[in-house]
Order: structure tokens, then sequence, then C-alpha cells
């Protein structure tokens, strides 16, 4: 049987010419049934546009994406793809409409995605709201009476609402208050074990992810670097730049030890790319051949992929 | 020896009996980094704001000192804080909004010691390039022709940073330095923060909610809640010992399950006495008076009656 997700060889570019932007430079991603698959990096790297493209809300530039075996494209077949997928947004002050009741928001995707008759819209807002710990009068609210938490459990109640098998989180704690995020992240789980929905989960902060992921995807201008379990990622990063990132995270643990990785300056911009690996300028292990030749995910070990000739070998094309 | 001394500081709205602050008292010794952690409105910020003279309108000084090097730094007749150059300096979460927009970089640092040690035109441009490349700053000439827009987050934070040490300040105020940059570069302003800490002496009040910076930065730590003062203390007092319900469930939030279906609920200021009081486990009758900061170690302490408590009950078996 085919993942749920299976993104292949995806490119976004954004504007042409000699100013293109390539936000998504060749991406390969499978999300399992059933999985939460987090997708981390810094600014820049690609990750909300690679949710975007996913969630259908940016078109690709170039590459497949295949969910449930078939390909998304706007054929009404997958109409119907589309509404198996949902979106929770960074920002629910903004991703909400202001104008509605917590109540008329829930009820819209009903109306629209799912064909649910309306007698038994009242029943299923409320049953949702309670899934993501909201008391049913919460209903009548409108998004400027809820807190920062309580707008985002929303959100996901908005986004649950046409039941959907896959959902795309970006950044979706990175708003809230740090006591808030480790609610959230157990809030998502209870709904996943309850509803057997797949996450594709994107964010810069690494302590979340690892709460969260089963597995875990390194990105970096643009491409993936590393894939790997998460316990695996975390525990023993191979590809230089997880294990610069993965160094300096800071961490409540007082008693870790470990060699601080400090890179020297900053990501490149995308638009203008040296031959090769997109890390050279950054990386420790440079040689010859990183100035000459791009790298490419290739497999070590039977869990993990690596994009990068200094530690995987194989990284050829 | 203490170079910065805050003692009794009371923050309201004005024509409201709300106290934003009450009666925070916090100090920053010498070459120390001291963390001032709390979660959206703690009052960390006012606080900030408040040592800085910069009080938004509608928001009055009550009751206060604030000193450096044991001098009072409060006009009791106007009840503001009048800084000197030299005193204090203040960088910001977005560093690309406090700086001028309309100035390059390298003008905005040059300015800053023809204010102080009124040099002249060039040589104070000449000290400028000299402060960036301090700051770490590759390219220092050219980055000092840029104006802000033209910079990154990181560079234009380091920027900030070189503008603080141009007013050879004893105290910076490090408002969530680097919550709007990425982990990597994070790292790097981190680095450049100690060390300025060991040349200069410096003292730093570290403004943040991120519980895992502080464990890496600080020396010692206040936890702020509701503008009280739940516990100050070392840093491995706060993280291996703490004492304080409110630190107890910040910490635990962070690193431990939590129960999804809990309902996040915010500051509220009408509340008398404790102000977690309503959201403390804890919580008994005498939670309705603000409970003082009670010694419960060396150099530790803690705002809490549970603590009278334990006492008694240690005296009585």
């Amino acid at each position: 049987m085919p993942a749920l997700l299976e993104v292949r060889g995806l490119r976004k570019t954004f504007g042409r010419g000699r100013g293109a932007l390539p936000a998504v430079r060749g991406v390969d991603l499978d999300v399992e049934r059933g999985e939460t698959v987090g997708v981390v990096g810094e600014s820049g790297c690609g990750k909300t546009t690679l949710a975007r493209m996913v969630a259908g809300l940016t078109p690709a530039t170039d590459g497949d994406i295949r969910f449930d075996g078939s390909t998304l494209d706007g054929s009404s077949a997958s109409m119907e793809n589309r509404r198996r997928i949902q979106m929770v947004f960074q920002h629910p002050a903004q991703s909400l409409n202001r104008r509605m009741s917590v109540g008329a928001m829930l009820a819209e995707p009903l109306r629209l995605l799912a064909g649910v008759p309306r007698s038994e819209t009242t029943d299923r807002i409320e049953g949702m709201l309670q899934l993501v710990g909201l008391d049913p009068a919460f209903r009548t609210r409108r998004p400027r009476q809820l807190s920062g938490g309580q707008q985002q459990r929303v959100a996901i109640a908005r986004a649950l609402m046409p039941d959907p098998d896959l959902v795309v989180l970006d950044e979706p704690t990175s708003s809230l208050d740090q006591s808030l995020r480790g609610r959230m992240i157990a809030l998502l789980s209870r709904i996943q074990e309850i509803r057997d929905v797949s996450y594709l989960f994107i964010s810069h902060d690494l302590a979340t992810v690892r709460r969260i992921a089963d597995r875990v995807a390194v990105m970096y201008l643009g491409r993936i670097v590393e894939v790997a379990g998460t316990q695996q990622l975390f525990e023993d990063p191979r590809h230089p730049y997880t294990k610069a990132l993965l160094s300096v995270a800071p961490t409540m643990d007082l008693d870790r030890t470990r060699t601080r990785i400090i890179l020297e300056g900053e990501t490149p911009s995308p638009i203008d790319l040296p031959i090769g690996c997109s890390f050279q300028d950054r990386c420790p292990l440079v040689f010859d051949r990183c100035r000459e030749e791009s790298p490419v995910l290739a497999p070590m070990g039977s869990y993990r992929e690596v994009e990068c000739f200094a530690v995987s070998p194989s990284s050829d094309h | 020896m203490n170079l910065l001394e805050v003692d009794g500081l009371t923050v309201g709205l004005e024509r409201s009996p709300v106290a934003i602050l009450a009666d925070v008292a916090f100090s920053v010794p010498e070459g120390r980094i001291v963390g001032l952690v709390g979660e959206s409105g703690s009052g960390k910020t006012m606080a900030a704001l408040t040592m800085m003279g910069l009080l938004p309108d509608g928001i009055e000084v009550r009751s206060g000192s604030v000193r450096i090097d044991g001098r009072q730094l409060m006009d009791p007749e106007t009840m503001t804080v009048e800084p000197r150059v030299g005193d204090m300096a203040m960088i910001f979460q977005h560093p690309q909004a406090a700086l001028n927009p309309t100035m390059r970089v390298g003008r905005q640092i040059a300015r800053v010691f023809s204010l102080q040690q009124g040099c002249g035109r060039e040589e104070a441009m000449s000290l400028a390039v000299e402060m960036l490349g301090r700051v770490g700053i590759p390219g220092a000439e050219r980055v000092a022709r840029a104006y802000p827009h033209q910079l990154s987050g990181g560079m234009c934070q380091r920027v900030m940073i070189a503008m603080a040490l141009a007013c050879r300040s004893r105290i910076l105020i490090a408002d969530e330095p680097t919550t709007a940059l990425d982990v990597t570069i994070q790292a790097q302003i981190f680095d450049l923060i100690r060390d300025l800490v060991e040349e200069t002496g410096a003292g730093v009040l570290f403004i943040t909610h991120d519980l895992a910076a502080v464990a890496e930065m600080c020396d010692t730590v206040t936890v702020l809640f509701g503008g009280q003062v739940m516990e100050e203390g070392s840093r491995d007092d706060i993280f291996r010992r703490p004492r304080n319900p409110y630190t107890t469930y910040l910490l635990d939030s962070v690193q431990k399950e939590v129960d999804p279906h809990v309902i996040e609920a915010g500051v509220d200021f009408e509340l008398v006495g404790c102000r977690f009081g309503h959201r403390c486990r804890h919580a008994w009758e005498k939670c309705g008076r603000v409970p003082d900061l009670i010694t419960v170690g060396a150099g530790h302490r803690s705002a809490c009656f549970l603590h009278a408590m334990e006492e008694n009950g240690a005296g009585a078996s």
C-alpha cells in the first residue's frame, strides 16, 4: 500500500529570470497513515512553502503530490482529496474570521466540504469543541473573546471538521506561551489517537517537534538534508547541518554536556546559490567534491536518509 | 557588587487600581547575567521599559527605586526614571524595528560616539566601524554604509549590540533578543553577549519567556507572574530545586506530560492576593493576600504561603 502522502521531486520557484527565488528545490517525502512527520529548519528553508503546496494553497512549479494513491491536480477526484487534507496556521488570530462566531466557523466546512445535513451540525460542532477541550458554550463566542491558546484550539477544531486524514500544521505552537505548547502537543496527540489522523508538523522549534513527531525531516535552503526517526535524529544526527543545529539549540537540561558547533555566517541567499552543495560555505566537513557536484538524499541504514558526500558516500546522482 | 538595584517597583494604569508590576525587586551584579522570566502578561517588558524611562502613555510608576552604582535614577517628583548616557542600553526583540530605517547603520552608531564622547564626524565613524568589527560583523566598512532593511535580523541585532557597547553602558537590558532569530544565529548572539560580559564586566538583564534560553545564559533568575515576583535564585535553584508552585508549574508544562483538557487561563489583574492563586493547585484561603518573598535557601527566595506552613509543620513534628 502506498503511503498516505507521497511527495516526489517537488519544486517551487517564486518569480522568474535572474531574481527567481527557488524556495523548494526538489523534495521527496512520505507521510504514512496515522504518522506524524515533523519538518524543521530555519527561516527561508522552504518549510512553509512545502506545507502550503501539500495543503493546495500554493501551486507547485514542478513535481508530484500523491494522496492516497492519486495525484493531486485540478480534477474533481482531487477536490475530494482536498477535503481530506486540512491546514492549521501559525497565527490563529489572523487565520480565523473575526466577524464569525466559533459555531459559524465550524459549521462552514461541514456545509461546503462534507455535505452534512443541517440537523446534525450542532451535535458535530459541540462534539468537536469538546474534543479540542473547549466548552460547547464557546459556540457563540468570537475570536477576540478568546485567548491565543483558545483561538488555536478553535483553528484545530475547524481543520478537523471535514474529517481530514492529514492535517498540515504550520508552526501551530510558535505564537503561544511556552506553558501552553506542551498542552497543545498533548491535545494533538490525543486527537491523533482518537481520529487516526496523520500530521505534517512544520516548526522551527526543535523541542516541540521532538515531543510530537515519529519522523523528522531537516530542511536547508529548499532541500531535505536529513530525514530519520525522531529519536535517531535527535540522539545521533549525521548531517553536519543537523549536528550543528541540535548542538546549539538551548535546553533546560543543566547536566547535558555537549560540544557546541557554532556555524559561521548566515544562510546564503537562495537567489544566488553556489555550484555544488548549498551548505558548503558553512560546513565544517566541506571538501573539493562539495564545490563541484550536488549531493542527493541517500539511504543510510534502514530508517535514515542523508544528503552529504562527507558522511554518506552514496549521496551520488 | 550590584550594579543595578530595583526595589519596590509598582507600576499601574493611570486612574485605575490595577497594578501591572506589584512591589517588584531584583538586582544585577557586575559581570553577571540575570534572567527575568515570565509568560505574556507577566510584566517583564514593562519592568524594562520602566528602567529605561520609556513607559507608554497611560502607565505610571506609583513607587519604587532604580539605582545604578548606588545612584538613584527615580525622580521623586515626576516618578520617572531618568538614566544618564552610559547607565543602561537596551536591545529589543525586533532589531529592525528598533533601528532608524532612514539612516545608515554606521551613522547611527557614530552618533552615539558623537553624543557621548563629543568626537568629530570622521572619528565617530571610524569608531563605529571598529565597533561593528568587534561584534563580529564581517566587512564592517561595507555594512556601516547599509540601511537596516538591507541587513538580516541577526546582523541588525549585532548593530544594536554595537550601539549599546558604544554607550559603554554598565547595564545591558536584552528584551527577548533572539526570539525573532534562527537557532544558529541565536547561538552566535548568545556567545557575543557572554563575551561582552567577560570583557567589559557589564551586567545583563536578560528578559525572556524561553526557559531553555535562561538555563543556557543566566547566572541567576527572577520568575515573574502577573507583575509579582514569584521566585528568585541561582540557575540551579530555579531549575533543580524550584520551590514556588508557579515555577514548578512552568517547568512541568515544558518538560512533562500535561493534561490537554486543563484550560489555560491568562493573568487576572483584578484578583486580590497572589496572582497565581486561581490557577494554583495548592491555593487556600490565605492566598487572598499577597505572600512575601521568604528565604528558602542561600540566595533563594520564594513568595508562597506554603513555605510558612512547611516551616510550622516542620517545627511541630
